[in-house]
């Protein structure tokens, strides 16, 4: 990126002054026993707490339905908790709702640009919403539109971009005012792998900057390689919160994948070979399409001790993997589920183009 | 992970919000407005093009039949005269349904909620949007009007019965913005929109006082227009033009000549606007309140 070591100068370090909370190391979100109940009767949040501290890249992570967007909107005031206290940067989301807009950027689900104006005025109307200075306009719409990597297409019509092009220019009008928190409601979802490797590398970027990043995400992956540490929610509630490295431990061990040729029966007949494995006492054991995975401290050690009793078992090995476990595999410890979507083709994580 | 230093030079104080006084706010969404209307003159355009094929067509087509029994009403007036106030409220008709549908455009593109987690002041937000609307529908009755000069028709009470007349528009206009908000709120459809919006235009227009005189009319519709705001829209603005009360619909004597066919039309635009207003208020509240729906 060209532009960056003049970016980092100051181009987009968030204003910390005006969170409540400026002391070093102050909370972006507290979260008390939070809860959300629709009026038809729907609890989208049950008792959720949680803090984020200032400057941390934090990921809420959950299936489709789970409660992230309900969550992400009481934090941006757009839904009032029906109990509990949130505090978002030091001001109570129930009688201080205005000054959690002016120092928050929100980047909802849906990308919200207005496809009548150019990049350019789409930034200009956020810098004007936000009170940005007169004098500091100009300068700052050129600013992130370089961010974003929108200069070139600055006057054309924003109904006319692809949408990733869309997407980076959502999230360029959610930066104007510098805000030192930051909310993006599953900001990938729908985009090909190019275009998301670019919009992670302009997260990582406010990020390093100081901006407080809280990212809802259906992506483990996504979660895997931007976050500092990761809540887990389903069906509204927490259920496991840590580094992604922490949430991986928890899973215990590594996993052993088999693949194995024949139907339902056949894995069935090899889970339980598996189980009832003598090194294997305290493994997780579980179908998968494709054969069975084996989650063990010892997998490594006695894998193919297990090929072998399979072979005397007389099931055909196709194939097997071992392998350090994934927030998949988090997952399906933590719901005993595969989490329900696609996986996302990251291709070269962590590049730029 | 960087912590942001102490000693980074960025300028906080001068950061702060400067343009949120409740007119900043107006003034930013009246010129996002407006942009958008410049942006896609299709709308404009529109909205103008059929009340400029009733006009013209109407004067043409019309014009020699229809000139007797208006004349039986006004003396002396031709039919371009008679036709132009209606024409001027057809347009206000026509420009405000955009306004409900600019509202569902919001909704649609996310635009709506965007702007509801900006701290400007909401009541401002959709005050900046009436304005540049209504702005907009000033300018297409002002086009109308000159139109109609060059067809023929005589604003009797010249220049400042123009304004008069743009006045009565924007005041009929503002029931109809605030019905097709509400339309908009409620449907939160494009096409549902259009389609209730547009449905109501005609029969609202024909079974009025704007085409013929009411005493023309067959006597269900005599009715109907006592009860539609278009005959108190165009008969005030009727009046202005031509300079008498021609207000058919509700006799009253507190002025002198001309005021008593346009006060009476005025106060009942004002009711409407109130009443519609203030439904389309509650819609837009309820609609953009974090309170759990």
């Amino acid at each position: 990126m060209e532009n960056q070591s003049e970016l980092s100068k100051d181009g987009h370090r968030p204003d910390i002054d005006r969170a409540k909370t400026h002391s070093g190391e102050g909370r972006a979100i507290e979260v008390d026993d939070l809860e959300l109940v629709y009026s038809d009767g729907t609890a989208a949040i049950q008792g959720v707490d949680m803090q984020v501290p200032e400057g941390e890249f934090f990921g809420f992570l959950g299936p489709n339905g789970a409660g992230k967007t309900t969550t992400i909107k009481v934090f941006a005031t757009l839904l009032s908790p029906t109990s509990g206290t949130v505090r978002v940067n030091g001001f109570d989301v129930r009688t201080e709702a205005r000054k959690i807009r002016q120092t928050i950027g929100y980047m909802a689900q849906e990308t919200s640009i207005d496809p009548e104006l150019t990049a350019e005025e789409n930034i200009k109307f956020a810098c004007e919403a936000y009170g940005v200075p007169r004098g500091q306009r100009a300068e700052r719409v050129s600013e992130l539109l370089s961010l974003v990597d929108l200069v070139d297409v600055a006057d054309k019509r924003a109904e006319e971009f692809s949408g990733g092009m869309k997407k980076r220019l959502d999230a360029a009008t959610a930066l104007v005012h510098r805000p030192p928190l930051v909310f993006l409601d599953e900001p990938t979802t729908g985009l090909d792998p190019k275009a998301r490797n670019r919009l992670w590398e302009y997260f990582r970027r406010i990020n390093d900057l100081g901006t407080t990043i809280f990212l809802t995400t259906q992506y483990l992956e996504e979660a895997d390689q931007l976050c500092d540490r990761l809540a887990v929610i389903l069906d509204g509630q927490i259920v496991a919160e840590g580094s992604p490295a922490d949430l991986k431990r928890e899973v215990g061990g590594e996993v052993l994948d088999v693949e194995l040729e024949g139907g339902p029966e056949v894995r069935a007949e090899a889970a339980r070979i598996a189980r009832e494995f003598d090194a294997f006492a305290d493994a997780k054991v579980a179908e998968t399409e494709e054969g069975i995975s084996v989650t063990a401290q010892t997998a490594r050690q006695y894998g193919t001790d297990l090929m072998v009793a399979f072979r005397d078992a007389e099931l055909t090995v196709t194939g097997f993997n071992i392998r350090t476990p994934t927030l998949d595999d988090v997952f399906l410890a933590i719901t005993g589920e595969e989490l329900d979507t696609e996986k996302m083709d990251t291709g070269q994580t962590g590049a730029s183009e | 992970m960087s912590t942001p230093g102490a000693d980074e030079g960025v300028a906080k104080t001068e950061d702060a919000r400067s343009g949120n006084s409740f007119f900043g706010d107006v003034w930013v969404n009246f010129k996002r407005w407006n942009l958008k209307a410049v942006r896609n003159p299709f709308v404009l355009v529109v909205s103008l093009v059929q009340p400029i094929i009733f006009l013209v067509l109407f004067t043409e087509v019309f014009g020699n039949v229809a000139g007797g029994a208006v004349n039986q009403g006004i003396p002396g007036i031709s039919y371009e005269t008679y036709l132009v106030p209606a024409i001027a409220i057809q347009v206000a008709l026509a420009a405000a349904i955009t306004s409900g549908i600019g509202l569902v455009n919001d909704i649609e593109n996310g635009m709506f909620e965007k702007v509801l987690v900006t701290p400007m002041n909401r009541t401002a937000v959709f005050v900046g949007k009436t304005a540049a609307e209504v702005f907009r529908i000033a300018i297409q009755i002002a086009i109308i009007l000159g139109l109609g000069l060059f067809l023929g028709a005589e604003v009797v009470t010249g220049f400042v019965g123009a304004i008069g007349i743009i006045a009565v528009g924007i005041l009929f206009s503002l029931w109809f913005v605030a019905f097709s908000n509400a339309l908009a709120i409620l449907t939160r459809d494009q096409e549902s929109t259009i389609i209730g919006a547009n449905l109501l235009q005609f029969p609202l227009l024909f079974l009025s006082s704007a085409f013929l005189p009411l005493a023309a009319l067959p006597g269900w519709i005599q009715t109907f227009a006592r009860i539609n705001p278009v005959t108190y829209g165009v008969d005030a603005a009727r009046s202005l033009m031509v300079d008498q009360d021609v207000m058919t619909v509700i006799e009253v004597s507190w002025f002198a000549g001309t005021l008593n066919g346009v006060v009476p039309g005025v106060l009942v635009l004002i009711g409407l606007d109130l009443l519609f207003g203030g439904i389309a208020v509650y819609l837009l509240s309820r609609a953009s309140s974090s309170d759990v729906q």
